[in-house]
């Protein structure tokens, strides 16, 4: 990389100086005391939001001036990545979970220092996300999961458990065989970004990191993928493929998270919807999602770009901070104390958020969950193949790209 | 394929002699009413009011969808069927509203991303029209050694994944200076393998009797591509003004990547804000959708007329 | 290289030649070649360097030399579904480029015969092309929806079952190239700047001769649109073969059931942008930029043999 960096950069000096002799020299002088912070580009009312905690923050930590730059969700990993390939990354911004420990891996991110944020001030879930091989790599700054949404005139108690869950949908289905029981998640990137929290939920995990053991392929795992199956029997894809089936009354239940109660209550008034705890089998669990704040390796000024974080979750203002990006404080006592609390639905998010699990903090992991956990759900849910061939595939290959045996 | 078997690609049309017994009179003898150019008959003309009328229904029912809703409130966007009209979801009845209007021209920073948007294609559209075209004239009408090796080349970099190229390409563009600044959407974009390729096309199908009378009162090669090819390459000039047009107006990625700066903004850019919110909002999309289309749909309205007005000056009309 | 090269120049040479010609040709071109240098080959020249590198974009590439190429095309285990990519975009060149090219072909003629509302009918015609992509999406899955979709009401009043099509593997690729079809405007308006240009003259000496309609299409429009033909068909196969954008946004990034929407450009952006294996991705760039060029050589070495019959 540096000799191509410095053959490139050769080049087109080269051709520069050919070309555009009197062209302005780019870069601005690296300032010590302005933290560059890279974050999810808001709405317009919430960038002001966000612009009065920097102004609050500035008058608070004078010398230290914050740099927002707001950057479209979509594209937010391409625009990183290819400011960081050209050494312009920023200070300080997002990191979205599961892309921690290949900066952590890759020494582009640095070690929060000891006594930065206390661990028991955050839910153990959004905190276990920043943590690449037993170390604190990240702050958490907001985080979200799924819940189980039902239509309540479908459905009058929500079910508990997942034969409960089985039971319910096939009423559904057989008292009005037009409308699905469930939309059961796909072998899509979704679908297996909601699986762990189901695998949880039987008593299983996805990886071993410690003995480093793939374990997406045992026992619970397997019944994670039966369930899903055997709901596909009282919830036809014919019915569910179509868009948006919950919300049109399609289909009586979904697995969604909290933008959803946000979207439907602003889309679809009409719907009479609640929301449960996810039905559980050995254990209450869920799936956990959201970003942290980290300080990139090149920052000029970690102190101060570690404060800005602290600033970010600490309990008076990282409630305020989480809703501008539409998703949940992960501080405690700043959740308890926010107006959230008050919204019974919203309540039922932030106590499914005490089970939700972090991901395995691997490298590999967005490919392992997007090409091949993806691929097995996808053949034993809607396919015929048996879950513990499928899921012993998917094991094999994610044992062999992990270098474990 | 009588008559028409000495076409070789570069030659057209002057290497093909007319159909036999070409005559530069007008026929007059057609008594059917007859399209003037291509000759099709009358019945002709019925099929094809009936094709591009369904056609154009086809293609204009997602237009209508976006622009109908640009005016609905959020509870009317999503009905089983879509409505084309903004109505209420429940009722049926009127609801159109301008709120959505409002919210995306009040957008922060809104006006700032509209004038750094016209600004991106005002320079960059003229510029790499005259670029492109200047090579393309070359690349179709003077021979030159190593001609052929670069044209390939100007053809190859179509053929590699732009994904690929990007971050190199944010590299070099920060390298020159231009990161971060509008210049740095501006000049890595100046020329377009397309295009080139495109007008070389059309290039080779001027006859060069045209060409040669000029050079025959001692026009130089800059006159002749002036005077000359270039206004007999008005259609193809018009649909590069066109496609480009939107191309860079629409352009999301490559702005994003270069600027960080809210100030260089452009529109598609400061749209994305519409869509941040943690509920999609497809009313304000496509109400932006809406603001960002009408400076595209003017620009072909314009150049449109050129594709038909370019045949008039060839000169060969009977 | 050269046998490919020689196919579009040859034929210009006669005539127009003069002194100081090359000089001014170098002059002309001058321009798009430094900034193509600079803009185009240096990047390629890098992404190539990345392809024999493992790099993640944020830590130093490391040289392996043909790993990546030899993953990518060999081992099942790391990238299952790269085979299945290049089927996926195969199967989609060869639906769409066809479709979109008759269509614009089409279109553009009906247009060029009406005598009233052409304006109207280009613009019609046109705006699929410029209408927001979220639209596009929206309006498609809608039309393609198995419950309420307007494609199997259609079939059902003829009879025909209706179909989940974008949630069946075997129907996703025909429903992309349906939709790329119906968004060849430009196809459309190259034909249609193509047949402005055709001298009216041609056209009159024909009726001179008295050939209907169907003769003057098959002897004058058709071997006279032939350079915008084949240049349509050039670039509609390079741009087939990348296609992204329609499937990222109908699918949300995701490959479609069973892989049936992962096109060989969506596989390569995932493994890059999301998967961080930058260096293969870059091998990936490759071997289709090799593939690209094999049939584009075929292409320009076809296209006069086919005069000649």
């Amino acid at each position: 990389m540096k000799l191509l960096h410095k053959s490139l950069a050769a080049l087109a000096a080269a051709t520069l100086t050919l070309t555009l002799a009197a062209c302005g020299g780019g870069g601005e002088a690296a300032d010590a005391n302005t933290v560059e912070f890279w974050y999810y580009q808001p709405t317009p009312e919430q960038a002001q939001k966000v612009q009065a905690l920097v102004d609050e923050f500035e008058d608070a930590n004078s010398g230290i001036s914050i740099k927002l730059v707001e950057i479209p969700k979509a594209d937010y990993n391409t625009k990183l990545a290819s400011a960081m390939a050209g050494d312009r990354g920023p200070d300080a911004g997002y990191l979205d979970q599961p892309q921690m420990a290949r900066f952590a891996d890759a020494d582009q991110i640095v070690e929060v220092p000891a006594g930065t944020i206390d661990d028991a001030d955050f839910y153990e879930g959004a905190l276990q996300t920043n943590m690449v091989d037993g170390k604190l790599y990240g702050v958490p700054l907001q985080q979200t999961t799924v819940v189980l949404f039902y239509n309540t005139d479908l459905v009058s108690t929500p079910p508990k458990t997942w034969d409960e869950l089985v039971a319910v949908s096939e009423d559904v289905n057989n008292e009005n065989p037009d409308v699905a029981g469930v939309a059961v998640p796909k072998g899509d990137g979704f679908g297996a970004w909601m699986y762990p929290g189901f695998v949880a939920s039987a008593g299983g995990t996805m990886l071993d990191e410690k003995n480093k053991k793939v374990t997406f392929a045992d026992v619970p795992a397997e019944e994670a993928l039966d369930l899903w199956h055997t709901l596909l029997e009282s919830s036809p894809r014919e019915i569910t493929n179509s868009d948006l089936p919950f919300q049109k009354g399609l289909a009586a239940m979904m697995f969604s998270g909290p933008w959803d109660i946000v979207g439907i209550r602003e889309q679809f008034p009409q719907l009479k919807f609640d929301v449960a705890l996810m039905p559980m089998k050995e254990t209450e669990a869920s799936t956990i999602g959201g970003d942290n704040g980290v300080v990139f390796s090149g920052a000029d000024n970690e102190d101060a770009a570690f404060k800005w974080l602290q600033f970010l979750s600490d309990e008076t203002h990282n409630a305020e901070f989480a809703d501008i990006t539409g998703n949940f404080p992960t501080n405690i006592a700043a959740a308890e104390a926010s107006t959230l609390a008050d919204d019974p639905q919203i309540q039922v998010v932030l106590q499914q958020l005490e089970t939700a699990h972090a991901r395995p903090a691997v490298a590999d992991w967005i490919q392992i969950n997007d090409e091949y956990i993806a691929r097995a759900i996808e053949a034993a849910v809607d396919g015929d193949t048996p879950p513990a061939d499928a899921l012993d595939e998917a094991a094999e290959r994610a044992a062999k790209l992990l270098g474990w045996s | 394929m009588q008559n028409t078997d000495t076409i070789v690609l570069d030659e057209l049309p002057t290497a093909t002699k007319p159909p036999t017994g070409a005559r530069r009179r007008r026929a007059s003898r057609s008594d059917a009413p007859r399209n003037r150019r291509n000759g099709a008959p009358a019945a002709l003309q019925v099929v094809a009011y009936v094709v591009l009328t369904l056609g154009a229904l086809a293609a204009l029912t997602p237009f209508i969808w976006m622009v109908a809703t640009s005016f609905k409130e959020p509870q009317d966007v999503f009905t089983r069927t879509p409505s084309l009209l903004p109505l209420d979801s429940q009722t049926g009845a009127w609801a159109g509203t301008l709120d959505n209007f409002r919210e995306v021209l009040g957008l922060g920073g809104f006006t700032t991303a509209m004038i750094n948007s016209v600004i991106v294609v005002f320079v960059l559209v003229p510029g790499k029209l005259l670029l492109d075209a200047l090579a393309a004239y070359a690349f179709a009408r003077i021979e030159f050694p190593g001609r052929d090796i670069l044209f390939m080349v100007i053809l190859a970099t179509m053929m590699v994944p732009g994904v690929a190229l990007l971050i190199p390409k944010v590299f070099i563009t920060q390298e020159l200076g231009m990161g971060d600044s509008l210049s740095g959407i501006i000049v890595p974009n100046l020329i377009a393998a397309f295009d080139i390729f495109l007008l070389r096309q059309f290039f080779l199908t001027i006859p060069k009797e045209l060409e040669e009378a000029a050079m025959l009162d001692g026009a130089s090669r800059m006159r002749i591509f002036w005077s000359v090819a270039l206004p007999l390459a008005k259609p193809a000039l018009a649909v590069v003004t066109i496609t480009s047009f939107i191309y860079h107006w629409n352009d999301l990625l490559w702005p994003l990547v270069i600027l960080s700066d809210q100030d260089k903004y452009t529109l598609p850019l400061a749209l994305q804000a519409l869509v941040s919110g943690r509920v999609a909002q497809p009313h304000l999309v496509m109400a932006g959708a809406v603001v960002a289309v009408m400076p595209v749909i003017a620009i072909f309205l314009i150049f449109q007329r050129k594709i038909l007005d370019g045949i008039a000056m060839t000169g060969l009309k009977g | 290289m050269t046998t490919t090269a020689q196919t579009p120049a040859s034929g210009t040479s006669q005539g127009a030649r003069r002194e100081g010609d090359t000089l001014t040709a170098y002059l002309f071109v001058a321009p798009a070649m430094l900034h193509t240098l600079i803009f185009m080959l240096v990047p390629a020249g890098a992404a190539l360097y990345f392809s024999f590198t493992e790099w993640d974009m944020i830590s130093p590439a490391r040289w392996v030399g043909l790993a990546n190429y030899q993953e990518v095309l060999f081992n099942g285990d790391v990238y299952p579904d790269f085979w299945k990519s290049v089927q996926v975009t195969a199967l989609y060149v060869v639906l769409s480029v066809p479709a979109s090219l008759l269509t614009g072909f089409v279109t553009a003629y009906l247009i060029d015969t009406v005598r009233r509302g052409e304006s109207f009918y280009r613009l019609a015609f046109y705006l699929p092309v410029v209408t927001a992509e979220a639209a596009v999406g929206a309006v498609w899955l809608w039309l393609y929806d198995p419950q309420f979709g307007l494609v199997n009401q259609a079939l059902g009043v003829i009879g025909l079952e209706g179909k989940d099509w974008l949630g069946t593997p075997s129907t996703v690729v025909p429903a992309l190239a349906l939709i790329a079809a119906w968004q060849s405007g430009t196809c459309m308006l190259i034909f249609l700047a193509g047949l402005k240009g055709i001298p009216s003259v041609y056209y009159e000496a024909s009726e001179v001769d008295g050939a209907g309609a169907a003769q003057r299409l098959w002897r004058i429009t058709l071997p006279l649109l032939r350079p915008t033909t084949f240049f349509l068909t050039v670039t509609g196969l390079i741009s087939a073969l990348q296609v992204f954008g329609l499937v990222y946004v109908l699918f949300s990034g995701s490959p479609g059931p069973e892989g049936s929407g992962l096109t060989y450009v969506l596989h390569l952006y995932l493994a890059g942008f999301r998967n961080g294996s930058m260096g293969a991705a870059s091998a990936m760039s490759f071997l289709l930029f090799v593939a690209i060029l094999l049939i584009t050589a075929v292409q320009f070495r076809l296209m006069p043999r086919d005069f000649e019959d």
